[in-house]
C-alpha cells in the first residue's frame, strides 16, 4: 500500500468514527483482518425503502492507487435491487467508476449507498432481471426486496411473507433443496410458482 | 490530346499534396473513346491527407480566433473549443447570449463554486500539511504530488482532454497547461509525451471536418467539410475506409448497414466458416479444383468443363443477359410454411448472401497477388522486348479497375441481403447481375492477358466501369 493511500485511509477511520452516522448507528466501517487494504463497511436499510431495519455488509478493497482510483466495493449480503446484482453484489454507481473523485472519501461512498437504496435508477441497471420487475411490477417488487431484507439482512417480518414462505415450501417439497435458488427463482419469475419450477429445471 | 497531356502533369503534382483525386479511375482507357457523364460521379469526395503538423496548425487557427473572440488564455480556448467539437459559432452565439454559461456548459468553471476547505494548507486528497496548493478556476486546492499522482492515473487510464479535478462533484476539466505544468515541475517527460499524444488523438476525434485514417499504425489524418459516407483512400497506407464511420469503405450499402451486416457476419461466424472452401469438385469430371485465382470462370484443367464456383452450373449461362447467379430465389410460399422451416429458410437467404460477400473478398486478395505476378512478368517481357513498359501499361490500369469493381460488387451483397422484395430490389438485382458478369468477364481476361489482347480488355474496362457507375449512381443514397 502506498504512503498516501495509507495515511488517507487512517484519517478516514477516524473521520468515520466521529462522524454523525456512525452515532445514529447508520454505517460502520472496520478492517477484516488488521489490514487496511481490505475492509469491512456495513450501511442500516434507510426508512420508508423495502430495506428499512435490514444490516448490510459490505466488501471493501482499497487499490494500491487510492484515493486516485475508486476503492472496489460489493455487498456481502444479497439485496434486491436494480442496481446491485442479485447474484454477485456487484454496485453499479458512478462515483465507484468514472465519477469518482480523489476528495471522496469512504464515509461518502457508505452514504452514496444508502442513497441508492433510497432512490433506484432502474435505467442504469446491474441487474436487469431486478430492474424489469421494478418497472412493470412496482409492487412485487417492493415485497420481493424487503423480503429478501427480511432473509438476509435481518429486517422485520411482515404479513406478505407468510404467502412467499408457503411458495418456498410448495418448491422444497418438488425437491429444489437450494433455498438461494428457490428464493432466486421465484423472485425472478415474480412469484409464479409454475414459471419458477420450469426456470429451476436444468 | 493536348489537354490530356496536361492533365497527367496535373495529376502527378496532386500526388505531392495527397489531394484525393480519382482522376485517374474516370480517365478514358482509349483516347478515342469519350464519356460524357462522368462528371456526375455519386462517390466523388474532395478531402487532404493531412499530416501531424498540419493538423496542429489547423486546430491552432481555431485556438487563436477563440482568444481574440472571447478572452481566455489558448489551453482554455482549446477546452472549450474541445467540448463544443470546434463548432466556433456555436460557441460565439452561445458567448453573446450568455458568457458566464459558456464557461459553465464548456467545463472551464464549476457551476458551483467550492466551499473553502477549514484547514489551512492541508490537501485532504493525502491528510498531509504543504507549503502551497494548486487548483484552476473551481478553487479546489491540492499539492502538487496529488495532481500529479491523479494525472498519472489517469493518462496510464488513456484519459486525456476528460482529466477531471479532485473535487467533490466538481464539473471542471483541466486545462492542458495546467496538467503539463505539474508534470513538467516533476520531470515526468515521457508522461507528458504520452499526455500530448493523447489529447491530439482526442481534438481530431471530436473535430468534425477531421478522421484519422483507420489503417494500421498509420497517422495520416483526413480533412473534409463534412462527415460523408464517401470514400476516402489514404495514399499512405493504401486503405480504403468511409469517411463517415471510418470502416472499410461500403458503396453502395449505407454506413448502417454493413455495420448491422458485419455484426450479424461476426455473430454467425461458425454456421459459416464451412462454406469458406477453398477447393471443390469439377461438376462433370469431379477431379479436385483449387482456385487459385480470383475469377469464379472456372476451367477444369483435366476435362475443360468451364464452370462457376461459385453454383457450379455451367459457366455458359453466366456470360449472357440471363446472369441469375447473384440472385437469391426465395421460396414464395414461405409465409405459409413452418417456424422450424422459415428459420432454415432464413439461414438459407443469409448464406447465399454471405458466400458471395466472402468469395469476393477472397478473389479480391487473390487477384491483388495475381498482380504482382503480372508486374513481375510484364518486367520479363519488357526485358526481353516483347513490348514496351507503356504497350504493358494497360494491364495495370486494368488490374485496378477490376479491384475497384470487384470491392463495388462485393458491398453489394449485404445491400441486397436488406432490401425488401419489390421493383427495385428486381433492378438492382438486375444492375448487379450485370456487373457480376463484367467482373468475371474482364478477370477471366486479365488472367490470360497477351500483348493483343489489349483492345479487348480496353472494350471489357470500359463496359465494367459504366456498369458499376450506374449502379452505384441508382442506388448510393448520398
Ligand atoms: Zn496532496
Ligand atoms: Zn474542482
Ligand atoms: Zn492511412
Ligand atoms: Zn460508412
Ligand atoms: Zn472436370
Ligand atoms: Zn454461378
Amino acid at each position: 500500500m502506498s504512503n498516501i493511500a495509507l495515511t488517507r485511509i487512517q484519517r478516514e477511520f477516524k473521520e468515520v468514527i466521529k462522524s454523525d452516522e456512525v452515532k445514529n448507528c447508520q454505517i460502520k466501517l472496520e478492517p477484516f483482518e488488521d489490514n487496511f487494504t481490505h475492509l469491512k463497511g456495513e450501511i442500516i436499510g434507510p426508512p420508508d425503502t423495502p430495506y428499512q431495519g435490514g444490516k448490510y455488509t459490505l466488501d471493501i478493497v482499497i487499490p494500491e492507487t487510492y484515493p486516485f482510483n475508486p476503492p472496489k466495493v460489493k455487498f456481502l449480503t444479497k439485496i434486491w435491487h436494480p442496481n446491485i446484482s442479485s447474484q454477485t453484489g456487484a454496485i453499479c454507481l458512478d462515483i465507484l467508476k468514472d465519477q469518482w473523485a480523489a476528495a471522496m472519501t469512504l464515509r461518502t461512498v457508505l452514504l452514496s449507498l444508502q442513497a441508492l437504496m433510497s432512490a433506484a435508477e432502474p435505467d442504469d441497471p446491474q441487474d436487469a432481471v431486478v430492474a424489469t420487475q421494478f418497472k412493470q411490477h412496482p409492487e412485487i417488487f417492493r415485497s420481493t426486496a424487503s423480503f429478501w431484507a427480511y432473509v438476509y439482512a435481518e429486517a422485520p417480518r411482515n404479513e406478505k411473507m407468510k404467502e412467499y414462505e408457503e411458495k418456498l415450501k410448495q418448491l422444497q417439497e418438488m425437491g429444489f433443496h437450494e433455498k438461494n435458488s428457490r428464493i432466486t427463482a421465484l423472485s425472478s419469475k415474480n412469484w409464479d410458482l409454475q414459471a419458477a419450477m420450469e426456470f429451476l429445471l436444468p | 490530346m493536348e489537354e490530356r497531356k496536361i492533365k497527367k502533369m496535373d495529376d502527378n503534382e496532386m500526388e505531392e499534396c495527397d489531394m484525393g483525386s480519382d482522376e485517374d479511375y474516370y480517365n478514358d482507357p482509349d483516347p478515342d473513346v469519350t464519356h460524357t457523364d462522368n462528371d456526375k460521379d455519386p462517390e466523388s469526395f474532395e478531402y487532404k491527407i493531412l499530416e501531424v503538423v498540419e493538423v496542429e496548425m489547423l486546430l491552432n487557427t481555431s485556438v487563436e480566433t477563440m482568444c481574440k473572440t472571447i478572452d481566455v488564455s489558448p489551453s482554455l480556448a482549446k477546452l472549450l473549443l474541445h467540448n463544443y467539437s470546434w463548432n466556433t459559432q456555436k460557441i460565439e452565439a452561445e458567448y453573446r447570449q450568455n458568457p458566464e454559461q459558456l464557461l459553465i456548459n464548456g467545463k472551464i468553471k464549476p457551476s458551483k463554486i467550492a466551499k473553502g476547505v477549514s484547514r489551512k494548507n492541508e490537501c485532504i486528497v493525502c491528510a498531509q500539511e504543504v507549503d502551497t496548493l494548486l487548483g484552476v478556476e473551481c478553487r479546489h486546492r491540492f499539492c502538487e504530488t496529488c495532481w500529479c499522482q491523479h494525472f498519472e492515473v489517469q493518462i496510464l487510464n488513456g484519459v486525456s482532454t476528460a482529466i477531471g479535478c479532485m473535487g467533490t462533484d466538481c464539473t471542471v476539466l483541466m486545462p492542458e497547461d495546467f496538467v503539463l505544468s505539474i508534470l513538467r515541475c516533476r520531470n515526468q517527460s515521457k508522461l507528458s509525451q504520452q499526455y500530448q499524444e493523447l489529447t491530439f488523438r482526442s481534438y481530431v476525434s471530436n473535430h468534425p471536418e477531421l478522421l484519422y485514417c483507420p489503417g494500421p499504425n498509420c497517422t495520416a489524418v483526413i480533412q473534409a467539410k463534412a462527415k460523408e459516407a464517401k470514400r476516402v483512400d489514404c495514399k499512405k497506407c493504401k486503405t480504403t475506409f468511409c469517411f463517415k464511420c471510418g470502416i472499410d469503405y461500403h458503396a453502395p450499402a449505407d454506413c448502417d448497414t454493413i455495420k448491422k451486416w458485419l455484426i450479424k457476419c461476426a455473430d454467425d461466424s461458425e454456421t459459416a466458416n464451412y462454406i469458406s472452401a477453398h477447393t471443390k469438385d469439377c461438376p462433370k469430371c469431379q477431379v479436385c479444383i483449387e482456385k487459385d485465382g480470383g475469377c469464379n470462370h472456372m476451367k477444369c484443367k483435366k476435362c475443360g468443363h468451364d464452370f462457376c464456383w461459385m453454383c457450379l452450373g455451367d459457366w455458359s449461362a453466366h456470360g449472357s443477359e440471363y446472369y441469375e447467379c447473384s440472385k437469391y430465389k426465395e421460396n414464395p410460399n414461405i409465409a405459409n410454411e413452418s417456424e422450424h422451416a422459415q428459420a432454415r429458410e432464413a439461414l438459407k437467404k443469409y448464406l447465399f448472401y454471405f458466400e458471395r460477400w466472402a468469395n469476393h473478398d477472397n478473389s479480391l486478395r487473390k487477384e491483388k497477388d495475381k498482380m504482382k505476378e503480372i508486374a513481375k512478368q510484364i518486367e520479363e517481357k519488357v526485358t526481353t522486348k516483347d513490348g514496351t513498359w507503356i504497350d504493358w501499361q494497360y494491364l495495370n490500369k486494368a488490374g485496378e479497375l477490376l479491384r475497384r469493381c470487384r470491392y463495388t460488387l462485393q458491398y453489394t451483397y449485404p445491400y441486397a441481403y436488406y432490401m425488401l422484395k419489390g421493383a427495385r430490389k428486381e433492378l438492382f438485382e438486375y444492375q448487379q447481375a450485370q456487373l457480376e458478369s463484367a467482373v468475371e468477364a474482364l478477370s477471366y481476361d486479365i488472367e490470360r492477358a497477351v500483348l493483343d489482347s489489349r483492345g479487348d480488355i480496353e472494350n471489357k474496362m470500359d463496359v465494367v466501369e459504366k456498369r458499376r457507375l450506374t449502379l452505384v449512381r441508382e442506388f448510393l443514397v448520398t
